[in-house]
């Protein structure tokens, strides 16, 4: 029988994808009809955004690093690439941060048209998801860095992972739908 | 499981023994049976809230040109009665019957995720308590929402309602769903990890098989509704342009959002409601469900096909002909599994020995009642008859059938098969029966009259309407049939005070039945089992019972 | 308050080409639903009362199913259905003709809680009261002002939601003359219940008179209180909803038959009850209470009463 935090946390994450699917759905519509005023081709600097992105990209890869140092039993693995992983995902945020600030001194708000409405709602949703996503890290990391590391169940672990991977994987969808079809439509 | 015999009590037994009494151990409680008995409980009170709406609705609506209710007035309680029914009464029923008795249907100890199961029901509670505080806001915009259960924008817009109703509507169902949310959450661990040994998927019970896909369903549905809630709240706090044609955005683009939530939630609502009568008809036939393996099948397909059938609320849109018929084709295939369930419950009660108990007259009724508001749904499903008859009385009367006439009756059967196991107590069965002829006949002169209503041209949603030749007597005897059906409640509420307080005892297993839940004491100790029986087939007790005839060598000797 | 209606508003009295092929089908279609209605009814009183639990019943028969008739009662259901789909289609295409192509003779605009009526041709507008002429079609256009409303008029065909952003097109004609009830069918805030919809089919030539009358100017004033309550429309800002398509057009008022979409009759006292506060018959109106005297209500009513 399946772990049930494995799959608690599994069913849960399935249910987040829809809700990214159907904000997904509704950038998608809008982006695919003409428009004026701001817009993803005009408004949106690709690479500065893809350089934070290889940062959360980056960060899957830490953690899976932490989870096999956390199998070993090494602690100093742990807080090492669960640090890594914090460290990276604040960057993601700051770089969104960043983008946000400078597309509003460019007059690019939510209710500024469809566009701005459906950016910065699908990506402010995944920002908060990040958020959360750093809250639970921290407490992991607070955790070990206490030497509570015994104290952690393997599949609670993997739940924060899993969770982390999936607000990853969101992010290249969102990356591709948002930054790259302007690129290549 | 354990075999043994129950240890003698230690200091641990003994505090849980005390934290199972008083009111704070309730509150504070995260065991599923008082859950499950809270879920009900708060359920019937925003039922009685719930009618008392319809009840108000039904006296503006008795003679045309009425003036009991302003329009405002109306358009907020009809909005909110809607709102009740389904997400704060008809979801928590079965929400609260599922976490009272799928952990021990499966012969498990708790459900997966005891707190946050106590999260799912408060933060239901207290989303519910939001909604109705907006019945509070003063002021010429203040009230209630006034934009119907499906909210269809652009009214639900800022510029057509000013006031904080709708923030209520969507912070209100924000805070409901991530109950429900979470409950399907639960349900779904519980059922996939927690079965007790022996108990193969192939051997659940058919309530619990029902659950396991309800809970598919709601976690794949109420993310998408969540979505058009925050785009909603967006539009309306942030001034976003999702739903504002005026500036650009889509009102269809709720619309579809809103039913690729709204269909599958209706079969959300019904269900665990095939569930209940999966288990009562067999029980009071004595013998084993027809063709388990097909409805269980069927139970998949109507999930599946529930995903495809959306835009069939939005036949009069005017989306295109290709369109229309494929939605058309998706709806009337789900006519085909649906119905495969009546015949093989109808197949049911086929050479058996066919007691009228109390749960067994709700259940033969639901057949009818139900298989009536199914007709009038493929009547819907066949586009230009939707497109005269939709947002008309006749699909008020369609709906009430299938949730009223099918999960309010499965429900009724359900408290009368499960009450005992809960309280320990039986129901009165004179009174049932009394409960029982007041609700048909109050249900179907409610309803039955509103089909010809809608043929006759009555829109839905309106506070009011012109002296029409026969408007007037056919919305009187709907409203006589209202009042019939809350004397019928009142009936219930009288039976169940007296019978908790002097019902016959019930012991483990009135009614001879054969799935687990009947194989501990009413009510079931803390930890629900002392010993659960040895699981080799769906009847485990039957097995028990018949050691020379068991399911598995029955269905050997049929071949 | 309203009075008599004398025309039924009901979906089996079809009064055109398309409402006949719906109510042919949806009658068809109930003497199906009708037929299985009987049968499921009559296999559960058949079961219930021969299988009852009774002093020298036999045992209940421990059985499991069985796959012909699983099979033959999903074949049966699929194969009715689909006949069923095939008239669907056929009524669609009669009920509903394709209109791509062609120009549209008359729009109609939806306005909380009123209709907006443009004959397309001539120019001419009117409200809420809708003039065709008998047994010939015409493609409906429609537009919303602000929400979603739906025009539905069950004796002449099917109801189509009117969507802001989303117009729509319906082709609408009336067999023989007469009155058409109808009424806004999709839920659109306060007084969604008097948006109410009358068709008036009239014989071809009495049609063209009364298009004649309704593009003509405005009838001039003629009494000291028919030119006074002109003054008053002018000063006291009437004008500006109701020659801005914000209210309806008041330009031949007299000549229609109910007031505010069907909530009143059109007699003078109801008119000046109106005027006085039209909360009395539509609380909740967009027309606010401008709190006129009583000589100013008089005089608006004589002016208006000229503008047939």
């Amino acid at each position: 029988m399946p772990d049930k935090n494995k799959l608690g946390v599994g069913l849960f994450l399935f249910s987040e994808a829809w809700f990214f699917v159907t904000l997904l759905i509704a950038y998608a519509y809008f982006h695919s009809l003409p428009a004026n005023g701001p817009s993803a081709g005009n408004s949106l600097n690709v690479l500065h955004t893809l350089i934070f992105s290889i940062c959360l990209f980056a960060s899957s890869a830490t953690i899976h690093m932490a989870a096999r140092s956390f199998e070993r039993g090494e602690r100093t693995g742990v807080t090492g690439w669960l640090s890594v992983t914090v460290a990276l995902g604040a960057i993601f945020l700051f770089g969104q941060a960043r983008e946000y600030i400078g597309l509003f001194a460019h007059g690019v708000t939510i209710s500024t048209n469809l566009f701005g409405s459906t950016f910065f709602t699908l990506t402010g949703f995944h920002g908060l998801h990040v958020f959360g996503g750093l809250i639970a890290l921290s407490t992991l990391l607070g955790v070990t860095m206490d030497g509570q590391l015994g104290e952690v169940k393997p599949s609670g672990f993997e739940s924060i992972a899993i969770y982390w991977h999936f607000v990853d994987a969101v992010w290249v969808v969102i990356f591709a739908v948002v930054y790259l079809w302007p690129l290549v439509a | 499981m354990k075999d043994a015999a129950i240890p003698g009590p230690t200091a641990i037994e003994s505090f849980e023994q005390e934290a199972h009494e008083g009111w704070l151990a309730w509150v504070s409680s995260v065991d599923h049976k008082q859950l499950g008995i809270m879920y009900l409980l708060g359920a019937f009170v925003f039922f009685l809230v719930g009618g008392v709406l319809a009840l108000l609705m039904r006296i503006q609506l008795a003679v045309p040109n009425n003036h009991f209710l302003t329009p405002q007035m109306y358009n907020q309680i009809f909005t909110m009665h809607g709102t009740t029914m389904i997400f704060l009464v008809v979801v928590p029923l079965l929400v609260g019957m599922a976490t009272y008795m799928v952990p021990l249907m499966i012969g498990a100890r708790d459900m997966a995720f005891p707190r946050l199961n106590a999260l799912s029901f408060w933060v239901q509670i207290f989303g519910g308590i939001m909604l109705y505080f907006s019945f509070a806001t003063s002021g010429i915009n203040g009230g209630a929402p006034a934009v119907g259960w499906f909210a269809y924008a652009p009214l639900t817009e800022t510029a057509y309602s000013y006031g904080p109703g709708v923030n209520y509507w969507i912070l209100g169902l924000l805070g409901i769903g991530v109950g429900t949310l979470t409950a399907g959450i639960n349900l779904m661990t519980t059922i996939l990890t927690m079965r007790a040994p022996g108990m193969h998927i192939r051997r659940l019970p058919l309530f619990v098989w029902m659950t396991l896909v309800t809970g598919f369903l709601i976690v794949t549905v109420m993310p998408i509704l969540n979505a058009g809630l925050v785009m909603l709240l967006a539009d309306r706090l942030l001034n976003a342009h999702f739903f504002r044609a005026d500036t650009g955005g889509s009102a269809v683009l709720w619309q579809h959002v809103f039913w690729a939530f709204g269909h599958p939630e209706v079969y959300i609502m019904v269900l665990p409601a095939f569930g209940i009568i999966s288990e009562v008809i067999p029980v009071f036939s004595g013998k084993p469900i027809y063709g388990y393996e097909v409805v269980a099948a069927s139970t998949l397909a109507i999930a599946f096909l529930s995903m495809l059938v959306w835009a069939h609320h939005m036949f009069a849109v005017g989306l295109g002909h290709t369109f229309d018929i494929f939605f058309a084709l998706c709806s009337m295939a789900i006519a085909v599994p649906t119905g495969i369930k009546i015949f093989n419950w109808t197949a049911t009660m086929y050479q058996g020995r066919v007691r009228f108990t109390t749960a067994m007259l709700y259940a033969v009724s639901f057949l009818l009642m139900f298989t009536i508001g199914g007709l009038s749904g493929i009547a819907f499903a066949v586009a230009p008859i939707d497109w005269q008859l939709t947002d008309s009385y006749f699909v008020v009367a369609h709906f009430h059938y299938v949730l009223f006439g099918g999960t309010a009756l499965a429900l009724f059967a359900g408290v009368y098969y499960w009450f005992p196991k809960m309280s320990g107590r039986m129901l009165d069965e004179r009174w049932g029966k009394v409960q029982f002829w007041l609700t048909f006949i109050g249900f179907n002169l409610t309803f039955m009259i509103q089909h010809v209503l809608g043929m006759f041209g009555m829109p839905r949603r309106v506070f009011t309407y012109p002296p029409l030749p026969g408007w007037e007597a056919m919305n009187m005897i709907s409203t006589i049939g209202a009042f019939v059906l809350a004397l019928a409640v009142l009936v219930l509420m009288i039976n169940i005070v007296i019978s908790l307080r002097s019902g016959e005892i019930a012991g483990d297993n009135p009614w001879s039945a054969w799935t687990l839940e009947w194989a501990t004491t009413s009510p079931p100790p803390p930890e629900n089992f002392t010993r659960v029986p040895p699981v080799n087939g769906r009847r485990p007790l039957w097995d028990l019972a018949h050691p020379d005839r068991t399911d598995e060598m029955l269905a050997r000797a049929a071949g | 308050m309203p009075g008599t209606y004398s025309s039924n508003a009901f979906t089996l009295a079809p009064a055109s080409p398309q409402a006949l092929a719906i109510s042919n089908l949806f009658i068809g279609t109930l003497y199906f639903l009708g037929a299985i209605l009987i049968l499921v009814t009559g296999l559960v009183l058949y079961a219930i009362i021969r299988y009852r639990d009774r002093p020298g019943a036999p045992e209940a028969k421990q059985v499991f199913g069985s796959m012909r008739l699983e099979i033959l009662w999903t074949a049966a259901p699929v194969l009715s259905l689909a006949v069923l789909a095939t008239f669907m289609a056929r009524t669609m295409m009669a009920s509903d003709p394709p209109s791509a192509g062609d120009r549209p003779d008359i729009r109609l605009v939806a306005h909380q809680w009123w209709w907006e009526i443009i004959y397309l041709k001539s120019g001419a507008t009117a409200a809420n009261e809708i003039h065709i002429p008998a047994g010939k079609r015409l493609l409906f256009d429609f537009r919303s002002a602000d929400v979603i409303h739906d025009f539905w008029v069950p004796a002449l065909g099917r109801k189509i939601d009117v969507v802001p952003g989303h117009p729509n097109r319906l082709w609408i004609e009336a067999d023989k003359p007469g009155t058409y009830l109808g009424a806004c069918a999709e839920f659109c805030g306060n007084e969604h219940a008097w948006m109410r919809i009358m068709v008036i089919a009239d014989p071809p030539d009495q049609f063209a008179t009364w298009l004649k009358q309704q593009s003509a100017a405005p009838a001039k004033p003629v009494t000291a209180e028919e030119q006074l309550g002109a003054k008053i429309f002018r000063d006291r800002i009437c004008t500006n909803c109701h020659l801005r398509g914000v209210g309806p057009d008041l330009t031949h008022i007299a000549t229609r038959r109910t007031l505010a979409a069907g909530v009143a009759d059109n007699t003078p006292q109801n008119l000046a009850t109106w005027l006085h506060d039209p909360n009395t018959f539509k609380p909740g109106s967009n027309m606010p209470d401008f709190k006129l005297s009583d000589d100013e209500v008089h005089a608006l009513v004589a002016y208006l009463e000229t503008q047939k």
